[in-house]
Parts: C-alpha cells; sequence; structure tokens
C-alpha cells in the first residue's frame, strides 16, 4: 500500500511515518503543507492521502479543502483527514453525497495504532472511517419524539459502529458477537428506523448519517 | 393669572356695606368721643383687613389665611356696633368686641399655611377663645350701663343679670391672665417660626411675622398693665402702639408678597440674560437657579429618555425626593419632551409658577447639561462594564489555570511518572512494563482529550472556520436537551458579531440546561434592517433574574461592548427568552 502524508508539525508527522512504515505501509511522499500535499498526491497517485486539517499559510482548513480537491480530481485516491478536533460540520463537507475511501479521524486515534492502521486499510479499500467521537455526537444528539430511543442499547452499538464506517465481520469482532447476530440487528435498525438497507458499507454510511443529520 | 370670582367679589362689597352701616351708627353715636376719628380710623382698619384677605383668598384658594385675615376684618367693624345706641345692638358690639383680636391670634399662629398645625398652637387659641369671648359673657351678664364708672352715656344693657361691678372686675380679672397667657404662647411660636424659616422665606414671611409679634408683645403688656390697673395713660398708649401694628399687617402681608415677586421675578430675569451672554460652566447653571430662586440648596437632576431615568450632572443615577419631604421637585419640558427637575425646598412649592419661569428659562442650558450628564452617564456605565469585563477575563484566566492545573498538567505528571516505572521494570519483567505502557498510553488519551475540550471553550474553532451555523449546530447537539435551530444567517456576520452571537446561546443553553428544567429549546439568529437578533427560547419553570447570575451580566456586557443590548423575559411559569440585539451593518 502507497500512502502520502501531509502534517505540518514535523515530530507527529515522524511519528505517523514511522508507524506506517513499521506496518509494512511505503510512505511515498511527506508534506508540511497543502500545496505541496497536492502536487505529490498528483504526481504519485498513492492509495492514500493522509491529511492535517490546520496547516501553513493560513493554519485554518487548507487540508480539508486539499482533500476534498483530491477527491473530486483523483476519485481513486482514499482520503483520510486528521484532525485536533472534530465536527459535524467538517464530516458533512467532506462526505457530500459520497462516503468511499474517506476518513475523517481525531489525531489521538493514531495513538490506537491496530484501530488507526485498520482505518487506513479501509479507506485505501474505498471504505470508510468516521470518528467515534462524530458518530457519538450525532447519535447522542437530543431530539424531541426520538425515533432512536426505539432501538435496543446493542442496536444503538450497531447503529453507531455502522456509522464509523465498519463491516459487519468488524462489528461482530467488536462486540464479540457472530455476524450473523448482527445482520440480524441491522435488519432490525433499518427496518425500525424506516431505513431502505444498502449493500455496501460506504453507502449504509450515507444512509445512517444522512438520517441522523435529518 | 386667576379670574376675580363671584365669591371675592360678594365678600369685598358685604364688607363694604357693613362698613358703612357701622361707620352711620357710630357717627350718630351719643356715647363715644371723636365719632368722626372713631368711625374713619375704623373703617380704614376693617376694610383693610377684608380687603387683604379677600386678596389674598384669590391668589391662594387653598389657603385658608386669606379668609383669616377677612374674618378679622368684619370682627373688627362687628367691635364698632359697641358705639350704636340701640342697647340691643350696643350689647352684640360689647359682647363680640375682643372676637378681632382672637381671629387675628388664629391668623397670625397660622401663618402662612393657614392651618393651625400642632397641639400647643390648638391650645394657645383655645385659651385666646376663652379670654376673648367664652369670658366675656360672664362680664357682660353683671355689667350694669350706663355706669358712672365705665360709661355714663351707654345704652342700658339688655343682657344684665345682676348689676354687681366685684363680679365683674373677677371676670375682667380671670379673662386678662388667660389672654396674656394665650399672647406670650403666641409671641413665643412667632419667634420661633421667624427662626426656622428658611432665607428665602424670610423675606416673604419677615414683615408679617416681626408685626404680629410685636403687637403681641404689646397687647400682653397693654392687657398686663390694664388687669393689674396700673397707670391707665401707659396702658392707653401702648395700646395705641399695638393698634398701629394691627393696621400694618395686612400692608406688610402684601408688602411680602410683592417684594418677593419682583424680586424673584428680576431673579429670574437676570437668570434669563445671564444665560443667554454666556453658556453655564460646570455647575453654573445650577448656581444661577439657586441664586435666583434663593435656594442655596437647589439641585437639577437630567432625565435620560433612553434608561428612563434622573441622573446628576455627573451621571449618577438621582432618587427624586418623596412627597411630604422638605424638597420638592419642579419637571423641566423642552419642545414636550422631559428634559429634567429642578429639586428645591419644598417651601417654594407655593412659587410654582416662579420656578416654571426659572425652569423655562434655564431649559435650553438645562437640555445641554442634560446632554452632557446623558454622555457621562454613559462614560459612567461604560467605565463599570468594563470593569466587569476585565474581572471577567481575570476569573476566566484564573479558572484556565486550575483547569490545566488539575486536569492535564497532572495527568501529564503521573504519565511521566509511569513511563519511568516502565523503563525500570522493561528488563526484569517486560510484561508489567508493557502494562504499564498501555496505561500511560490511555492516561495520554485522556489528556489529549481534557485539552481540546478546554480549546473549545475558550473559543471554538469551527465558529472561526465555518462561521455560526456549523458552531450552533455543534453547540446544540452537546446540550442535554432538544434545541432547534430555528432560524440562521445564510451569510458570515462580522467576528465579532459572531462571536458575541455564539457566546449568547451558549451561555443561555448552559442555563436552561441548569435552572430552567425546560425539555426543549428553540435558536434562532437572524439579520433584519441593519440589526442581528439572537434568541434563546425554552418552555421551562421561568423566573430567572438577570441581575443575579454573572453569566448574564457578563452576556449583556459583552453585547453592550458591541452598542448592543440584551434582555430576559422570564415570567415564573411561562418559559425564559434571552434576546440579544445588536448592530450589524
Amino acid at each position: 500500500m502507497r500512502v502520502a502524508v501531509a502534517e505540518d508539525s514535523v515530530l507527529l508527522r515522524e511519528g505517523i511515518v514511522r508507524l506506517l512504515t513499521e506496518a509494512g505501509i511505503d510512505v511515498v511522499a511527506q508534506s508540511g503543507d497543502a500545496e505541496d500535499l497536492l502536487r505529490k498526491v498528483r504526481a504519485h497517485k498513492p492509495d492514500v492521502a493522509i491529511t492535517d486539517i490546520r496547516m501553513p499559510p493560513s493554519h485554518t482548513d487548507e487540508g480539508l479543502k486539499a482533500a476534498q480537491q483530491i477527491r473530486s480530481e483523483l476519485p481513486q485516491v482514499g482520503v483520510l483527514v486528521l484532525s485536533q478536533y472534530v465536527e459535524q460540520a467538517y464530516a458533512m463537507e467532506l462526505l457530500a453525497d459520497n462516503a468511499a475511501g474517506l476518513g475523517y479521524l481525531l489525531k489521538d486515534r493514531v495513538a490506537d495504532v491496530d484501530a488507526f492502521l485498520d482505518a487506513v486499510r479501509r479507506v485505501a479499500d474505498g471504505g470508510s472511517a468516521l470518528d467515534p467521537e462524530v458518530v457519538s455526537q450525532l447519535i447522542g444528539r437530543r431530539r424531541r419524539d426520538d425515533p432512536l430511543e426505539e432501538l435496543t442499547p446493542r442496536e444503538r452499538d450497531v447503529l453507531g459502529l455502522m456509522a464509523e464506517g465498519r463491516s459487519n465481520g468488524a462489528i461482530a469482532e467488536e462486540l464479540v458477537v457472530t455476524e450473523r447476530a448482527v445482520e440480524k440487528h441491522v435488519t432490525s435498525i433499518f427496518s425500525k428506523l424506516d431505513l431502505s438497507s444498502s449493500g455496501q458499507d460506504h453507502r449504509r454510511v450515507l444512509a445512517v448519517l444522512a438520517y441522523l443529520r435529518a | 393669572m386667576r379670574r376675580l370670582g363671584r365669591e371675592p367679589v360678594g365678600l369685598a362689597l358685604l364688607g363694604l356695606l357693613y362698613g358703612l352701616a357701622v361707620g352711620g351708627l357710630i357717627l350718630g353715636s351719643n356715647h363715644v368721643d371723636g365719632r368722626l376719628a372713631y368711625a374713619g380710623l375704623g373703617l380704614l382698619v376693617g376694610w383693610s383687613f377684608i380687603g387683604t384677605g379677600v386678596f389674598a383668598s384669590w391668589r391662594r384658594p387653598a389657603n385658608r389665611f386669606g379668609g383669616l385675615l377677612t374674618a378679622v376684618g368684619f370682627a373688627w367693624i362687628t367691635s364698632g356696633l359697641y358705639a350704636a345706641n340701640p342697647p340691643v345692638i350696643f350689647m352684640f358690639g360689647l359682647l363680640f368686641g375682643n372676637v378681632w383680636i382672637v381671629l387675628l391670634a388664629q391668623a397670625l399662629l397660622a401663618y402662612p399655611s393657614g392651618e393651625l398645625e400642632t397641639q400647643r398652637e390648638h391650645r394657645i387659641m383655645a385659651a385666646a377663645w376663652t379670654s376673648g369671648l367664652l369670658l366675656q359673657i360672664p362680664v357682660v351678664l353683671f355689667l350694669g350701663t350706663p355706669d358712672d364708672h365705665f360709661c355714663k352715656d351707654c345704652p342700658s344693657n339688655p343682657l344684665l343679670l345682676v348689676d354687681n361691678q366685684a363680679t365683674t372686675q373677677v371676670f375682667l380679672v380671670l379673662q386678662g391672665v388667660v389672654g396674656v397667657a394665650a399672647l406670650v404662647g403666641l409671641t413665643v411660636v412667632l419667634v420661633q417660626r421667624w427662626r426656622a424659616a428658611a432665607p428665602a422665606r424670610r423675606k416673604e414671611l419677615g414683615n408679617v411675622l416681626w408685626l404680629g409679634l410685636a403687637a403681641a408683645v404689646l397687647f400682653s403688656l397693654q392687657l398686663s398693665l390694664q388687669t393689674l390697673q396700673l397707670d391707665g395713660a401707659v396702658a392707653n398708649l401702648v395700646f395705641l402702639l399695638a393698634m398701629v401694628c394691627v393696621v400694618a399687617v395686612p400692608y406688610g402681608f402684601l408688602a411680602g408678597i410683592l417684594r418677593t415677586r419682583f424680586s424673584r421675578a428680576e431673579a429670574v430675569n437676570e437668570l434669563v440674560e445671564r444665560l443667554g451672554a454666556t453658556p453655564a460652566g460646570e455647575g453654573g447653571l445650577r448656581d444661577a437657579l439657586a441664586t435666583a430662586l434663593e435656594d442655596p440648596d437647589l439641585s437639577l437632576a437630567y432625565w435620560l429618555p433612553g434608561q428612563s431615568r434622573y441622573v446628576d450632572a455627573a451621571g449618577r443615577p438621582v432618587e427624586l425626593p418623596q412627597r411630604g419631604s422638605d424638597r420638592a421637585v419642579c419637571p423641566v419640558e423642552r419642545e414636550g419632551r422631559p428634559i429634567g427637575a429642578i429639586i428645591h425646598d419644598a417651601a417654594l412649592s407655593e412659587h410654582t409658577d416662579l420656578i416654571r419661569a426659572a425652569g423655562a428659562a434655564a431649559a435650553l442650558a438645562l437640555e445641554n447639561e442634560r446632554l452632557d450628564a446623558e454622555v457621562r452617564a454613559r462614560v459612567e456605565d461604560l467605565r463599570e462594564s468594563r470593569a466587569r469585563i476585565v474581572q471577567a477575563a481575570d476569573e476566566e484566566r484564573r479558572r484556565l489555570e486550575r483547569d490545566l492545573h488539575d486536569g492535564a498538567q497532572q495527568r501529564l505528571v503521573a504519565l511521566a511518572l509511569t513511563l519511568r516505572v516502565a523503563r525500570s521494570k522493561m528488563d526484569g519483567d517486560p510484561e508489567q512494563a508493557a502494562a504499564l505502557l498501555d496505561e500511560a498510553a490511555a492516561e495520554l488519551g485522556l489528556a489529549t482529550e481534557e485539552l481540546r475540550e478546554l480549546a473549545r471553550g475558550i473559543h471554538p474553532a469551527v465558529l472561526t472556520d465555518r462561521g455560526l451555523g456549523p458552531a450552533l449546530d455543534a453547540l446544540a447537539g452537546r446540550a442535554p436537551l432538544p434545541v432547534e435551530l430555528k432560524q440562521l444567517p445564510g451569510d458570515r456576520l462580522p467576528a465579532p458579531v459572531e462571536s458575541a452571537a455564539y457566546f449568547v446561546v451558549s451561555e443561555a443553553l448552559t442555563n436552561v440546561s441548569k435552572y430552567a428544567q425546560a425539555s426543549y429549546a428553540q435558536v434562532s439568529v437572524e439579520r433584519v434592517n441593519g440589526r442581528v437578533t439572537v434568541e434563546v427560547r425554552d418552555d421551562g419553570v421561568g423566573g430567572a433574574d438577570p441581575a443575579r447570575g454573572s453569566g448574564l451580566r457578563g452576556l449583556a456586557d459583552r453585547v453592550s461592548a458591541l452598542d448592543g443590548r440584551l434582555e430576559v423575559d422570564s415570567e415564573q411559569g411561562r418559559g425564559t427568552t434571552v434576546r440579544a440585539v445588536v448592530p450589524c451593518e
């Protein structure tokens, strides 16, 4: 797997690069700002571009814009956006109408190496990786006549993991249940929330998020 | 000026006719000497009192002083009936001959208010009526006329019970003693009244008080001499002097009114000239008004229409004196709008027209000073809110320091320790070292999370990057109750406005979740006609007091720093609405 990394903090960038390299991932490009990242991504066409949001020169949302640029210009390149904090607003901007090959994670998640590498691989394979924080903000949001109240606690867990972009297999592993049980939960959730189920994981993400945002 | 009504004219006419009738009786008298002088002087005194009394009543109908003066005039003329030849009329004059002096005493005691006010004054009047009228009855009952000693040409007394000189004498002495006591009491009251009068009042009241005082002293002297049956010639001279004072009372009263009227009118004229010539400087207007109205303690209050309150020249709030206190208020208007008030001695309330004239003359200058005061009040408010903002910022910094110190910093110290221990275990017990490292990583995760929350509390980055909508959306998402974003501006607003709006919503939602017991809240931010209105409405218990929490106070300061205002509607049981309106062109 080939990856490009953009992060203006050298310390963190090297940490991420080392982590990836040790996991056998090929880091083909490193950048300290979004301009440089775009240039290198266009040249190397990696499987995944990992980018920070706040970068020079203005330290606002350069990385976000670069991510969107990459997604529209090179749809085959997965994009994993890292941020010091996560906001639903950014998640929605990134997702737009396509959750394929997209990740949006807190920088902290890098420390949980296995989960992080799993997210990178998912994005590289055209799946999604949405930070649990964003998901819990969406699910935790209080609503009048909340339809989520009809879900069992276990179903809520499953809903959250689906929204993060996990596959049924991954969810089963996480919750230590059989994949068959997860499938039953998913069916129940979709019928309770009156959603039409769709096959692929990243489409499922979009459907669930759209529902939660409504 | 008030028009002369029917009543005063009728009263004056009645006095005139009554006087003429009694004058005729005096001229035809067969038992008094110097009839022409008696009649002429008598009528002059009577008519003076009646005329002055009628004038005073017409000028101040509510004040009974004028009525008392008129009564003195009629009673005085009545005393002239003593000269009448028909026995019944003669007896009438004899019986009521002293009533005028009792009424004069009452008028003096009641001056200037027209009312007897103290218990002591009522007691003095009781003594006066006893001496002047009550004790006169037995005197008349035992006084046989004609009588060689008393009046040898007088008509016979139709009320005579028994002709007994000794009894008459006893009652005359009793009459004298009680009368002197009443007169001494009157003297004391008049002296005290003079001393208590404000300088501005002395000029007006002085004449009557001094003349009344002199008359009271002289009458008491004369009555003492007469009662003790001492030198008759001296007693007559003293009586004459006393009468001079009495005659002068109505004229002194008129002179007092005219004098103050003229001097005040002149002072107001001067005020107009002075204010026209030079703009009044600091306190200049107040001093000018104090001089013109002769009230050194006079003060001014300026009306702030925006805040519906009075302030002084320095911009500090002013409490207007209550009704019934010794200070009174005269509002000043300009072009129909209130601009301020003159706070003056309540004694000046009798001259409201003068104060109004002075106020009208000073209105322009007062308006200027009012604008000054308004600016000062604003500066004063700003100074206070700036102090609060500085204090709030200090408190915020202290809170941050505490949060950092108790939170992330402690965790990092613990982390360093954990790592050291893990390092030492690396060779001997690699398994425990690994566990410790996991623990350290978890600890580090918590520290980062805390720092992230702290940073968000200081200033949410999404507000700067994406504006109010996404920032409020995130805020609503984290709130522990359903929050509906009803309306949000489509475009970005100026950063300070966005920031103020965000913190208004944030603080309001915090309050809602802490106190309101609400099930639902609504947030809207609207930009209309150059103003941004931020509104947070809940369906909770209401009854929030905006003065109570420092949070709302701080919000009000933040909003007013942008020239906006913060309103809180929180009727008990009707939910709470916090509304901030900020100008935004």
